[in-house]
């Protein structure tokens, strides 16, 4: 266990080691629950502790934490090395240190000779490096990343969680991404916090809380999605055709009858695989059930 | 029924600063994503089809006409701009009002008009409050309130999703799933491409201000003969699978990289989707599983665009 | 990692903060041209009067004309205004802030730090040229070194004061506005926005005590009673008082301020 809260806002959390998502709708508390991370505000009522320090005591929480915030905050008259290596020092780094972290962390994130410029002309993809690299300077055992492709293009989205996976993976650190991209989130998290309404509403480990039935089967089908559904059903195979595909139950010979009635049909299939729930569609469930309950 | 939209050799520079360069697309019917790296030139595509640009070359067509100083045009238009800075005092239903009255709308039917696109993005309860208390994804919602309520025939959309919590995401690619449905045309561009994906197979590709590829997503990336297209299948017997169809010649590649997985690599994956089911049936090969990691835009972006 | 404790920190932001100051031509025009003028201007008159004018007695209270050298307000106000309004609004204008409390360092750190910008600057004009003059004046023969020294040691706690009074109300408005304009604007509101009203009003309606209202003047009445010179019409324990109390409750509303800030938005 990495992070303890207990009770504020009616808050109770316990989160374990690795990368966890934290999830929400807006107005759910996670802005307040990363400022409690930070030790920035205090619990009204409650404890909390990360990474085995209580979060009133601020600043030896903070030694430990490297965040990635979601808005603009670079000092645009500086240099990217000299940015990175300025916060390192005010993190407490020595001087030779930081400018030596400063320097690796940036080429760890792929910013070129591009660090001796001014940040005032960087490219917004650049700008999130720099972010990414500030909050790594210091080596902390925990990252805060909210939503970290705000803004980039495609490739640079790719490129972002890439290196957040494998920060996210690198053994003794701990990642909390905070994010509205589930699907990004479903990706490199294998711990997912779900808040709404300033409470914890779900949490889990992911693969526990997706499984949607190992027994069900969805079947992407090019041509008469109809017909085919009504033939396996035909064959008797429970068979159900929807605009996400035709699902059917796990039945043995299942798989063979849906070649063979795609042959007869001449239909093709184009996918067949698990029906898993995404995380999207998990989470939109839980908040309007939650909804339901509470409003 | 014609293109929607047509571009053909649309050129726009700002001063040396390349914004199109000898552009050449047409946009279909229905919804049609517009994607590309940043700085590609979507934003200059969009402000010159708007009209608030004019190119310095090549010829623009929106719904047949050309919209350089088209006010009549402006009309049948509903534009989402990216920024997300709105009028912060006032409320969203002054806010599509207001916007509504410029158009020349009478203020009774404005109002009206306002409080039903409201609805629609699902914006009803907090439209009296100010925008400056909205969250990201309530301002996108306004925009498009505002996009949609003159019942314009054309939606242009800029990055409408960015920032956007779950909720308001679902709501806005539902309305735009339902405008297009209804009969609209929608043009819209984003960074996220699994978003796309969910409501149109739709693309044209920018990149360095060129079209380098439009029309359906599967189609392209049939085109993309470098990476030929892999299949994943799951199955208890890959090998006897792989020998199956290893019969097909357009089939470059068979790999086993597990003991129940066979991944194979086709140049022509609409004929091999065709013959499948047939090889499958006929041989009564066990296959419990299969699907084509990189037959999406994720992939053709990377592919084209590096 | 092992990480340094909270005097390397602040240095660390200090240090920075003013090696980037003085790479702008702005501040060392402003401390070049203030710093000289004040000094030179300080000495003159001190020559000028102690030499040329043998009526004048060579004691101690001679050193309230330094001391009231307008040049030292003008200057304040330029230094405050060109490198003080910029601290705070230039990181909450880029959201800089974000990044300093999200180190540890705490609201109040990064205040200090701050003012440990600004104060030496602004001490460079309030109380180097007042710490000099004394001192040149005496290696020249006019004034005893007794003398010298207390007027040495009077204009060190003078010079601090005004220094501690200026650099917290510029922080202040600085952590107001995002615009460095707005807040420099502010400063020199303070500065001949209270002053000059305050003069005039306190001339044409002949009530001395709305002269409280300017620091210059409450500044001016501490300096003489501190140097023993005549004319004053105000009481100088009031000064006193008002220059401390505004000079702590602006950094307290700083520190307000600062907390109120959000630097997590939702």
């Amino acid at each position: 266990m990495f992070g303890e809260v207990r009770a504020v806002d009616d808050l109770s959390v316990a989160i374990p080691e690795g990368a966890i998502g934290l999830v929400g709708p807006n107005g759910a508390g996670k802005t307040t629950f990363l400022r409690l991370l930070l030790g920035l505000v205090r619990p009204t009522t409650g404890t909390a502790k990360v990474l085995g320090h209580n979060i009133a005591e601020g600043v030896p929480v903070r030694e430990r934490i490297g965040y990635m915030p979601e808005h603009d905050c670079l000092i645009p008259d500086m240099t990217g090395v000299g940015l990175v290596t300025y916060m390192g020092r005010v993190s407490g780094l020595d001087a030779n240190t930081a400018i030596s972290r400063a320097h690796d962390v940036l080429q760890f994130v792929g910013v070129e000779e591009e660090r001796y410029r001014k940040i005032a002309e960087y490219s917004t993809g650049m700008k999130q490096k720099v972010k990414l690299a500030q909050a790594m300077v210091h080596d902390p055992q925990l990252y805060i990343f909210d939503e970290p492709t705000t803004g980039l293009d495609p490739r640079g989205r790719t490129e972002m969680l890439d290196l957040v996976r494998v920060i996210a993976r690198s053994p003794g650190r701990n990642v909390v991404l905070s994010s509205h991209l589930l699907p990004d989130v479903e990706t490199i998290c294998k711990y997912i916090v779900i808040l709404d309404g300033g409470h914890q509403i779900a949490a889990g480990e992911l693969s526990q809380l997706l499984t949607g039935s190992a027994d069900r089967l969805r079947i992407d089908v090019r041509g008469d999605r109809e017909a085919f559904a009504r033939r396996l059903l035909e064959a008797g195979m429970e068979a159900d055709a929807t605009p996400s595909g035709v699902h059917v139950a796990r039945k043995p010979g299942v798989e063979a009858a849906i070649f063979q009635t795609a042959k007869a049909l001449g239909v093709e299939v184009r996918y067949m695989g698990r029906e898993i729930r995404s995380l999207e569609e998990f989470f939109l469930e839980l908040v309007q059930r939650n909804e339901a309950r509470g409003a | 029924m014609s293109a929607v939209a047509e571009a053909a050799g649309v050129s726009k520079w700002y001063g040396e600063v390349l914004g199109l360069n000898a552009f050449t697309a047409s946009f279909g019917t229905g919804i049609t994503g517009l994607v590309g790296p940043n700085g590609a030139g979507k934003s200059t595509l969009f402000k010159l089809l708007i009209g608030q640009l004019h190119a310095n070359q090549g010829t623009l067509r929106l719904l047949g006409e050309n919209p350089w100083n088209n006010v009549p045009m402006m009309r049948r238009l509903g534009y989402c701009p990216e920024h997300n800075q709105l009028y912060g005092w006032l409320s969203g239903q002054q806010f599509v009002e207001a916007l509504l009255r410029l158009d020349g709308m009478p203020a009774a039917e404005a109002s009206k008009a306002a409080g039903a696109a409201l609805k629609v993005v699902g914006l009803s309860a907090a439209a009296h409050r100010p925008t400056r208390t909205y969250s990201r994804g309530m301002r996108q919602r306004a925009k498009l309130a505002q996009a949609l309520a003159h019942d314009p025939e054309v939606l242009i959309l800029d990055e409408p999703l960015s920032g956007a919590d779950p909720m308001a995401r679902v709501q806005i690619l539902r309305t735009i799933a339902d405008f297009a449905k209804d009969g609209g045309h929608v043009l819209m561009s984003t960074h996220v491409l699994y978003e796309i994906e969910r409501i149109t197979n739709n693309i044209v590709l920018i990149h360095n201000g060129k079209a380098i590829a439009s029309g359906d997503i599967h189609a392209i990336r049939a085109l993309i003969d470098e990476h030929p297209h892999a299949v994943r299948f799951e199955t208890p017997q890959p090998r006897q699978l792989a020998q199956a169809l290893a019969r097909m010649d357009h089939v470059v590649s068979l790999e086993v990289p597990a003991e129940d997985t066979l991944v194979i690599r086709t140049r022509k994956p609409d004929a091999f989707y065709k013959e499948l089911p047939g090889i499958v049936a006929d041989t009564k090969l066990e296959v419990r599983g299969l699907e084509s990691p990189d037959d999406s835009l994720e992939a053709v972006f990377r592919y084209l665009v590096g | 990692m092992p990480l340094l404790g909270r005097r390397h920190r602040l240095r660390a932001i200090i240090v920075t903060g003013l090696r980037r100051e003085f790479k702008r031509p702005a501040t060392l025009v402003a401390t070049a041209v203030g710093v000289g003028l004040v000094l030179v201007s300080s000495i003159v008159i001190v020559l000028f009067l102690g030499a040329f004018l043998p009526g004048q007695t060579r004691d101690l209270s001679f050193f309230f004309v330094p001391a009231s050298n307008g040049a030292i307000l003008f200057f304040v106000t330029l230094m405050a205004s060109v490198v003080g309004s910029a601290l705070i609004a230039d990181d909450l204008n880029s959201m800089a802030l974000t990044l300093y409390l999200s180190r540890p360092i705490t609201h109040a750190d990064y205040l200090i730090a701050k003012a440990a910008i600004l104060a030496p600057l602004i001490s460079m004009i309030a109380m180097l040229p007042l710490v000099l003059t004394p001192f040149v004046a005496a290696l020249l023969g006019l004034f005893a070194w007794t003398i010298a020294l207390e007027a040495i040691g009077l204009s060190v706690l003078l010079g601090l004061l005004f220094t501690a009074f200026y650099t917290s109300v510029t922080l202040l408005l600085s952590s107001l506005t995002t615009r460095k304009s707005y807040a420099a604007a502010g400063v020199f509101a303070v500065t001949f926005g209270l002053t000059i009203p305050a003069d005039i009003l306190a001339s044409s309606i002949g009530n001395s005590a709305l002269l409280y209202v300017s620091p210059w003047e409450d500044y001016l009445a501490l300096a003489r009673a501190a140097f023993g010179a005549s004319g004053n019409q105000l009481d100088w324990p009031w000064a006193l008082a008002i220059l401390l109390v505004a000079t702590v409750v602006a950094s307290l509303f700083t520190y307000l301020r600062m907390k109120a800030v959000e630097v997590v938005s939702g």
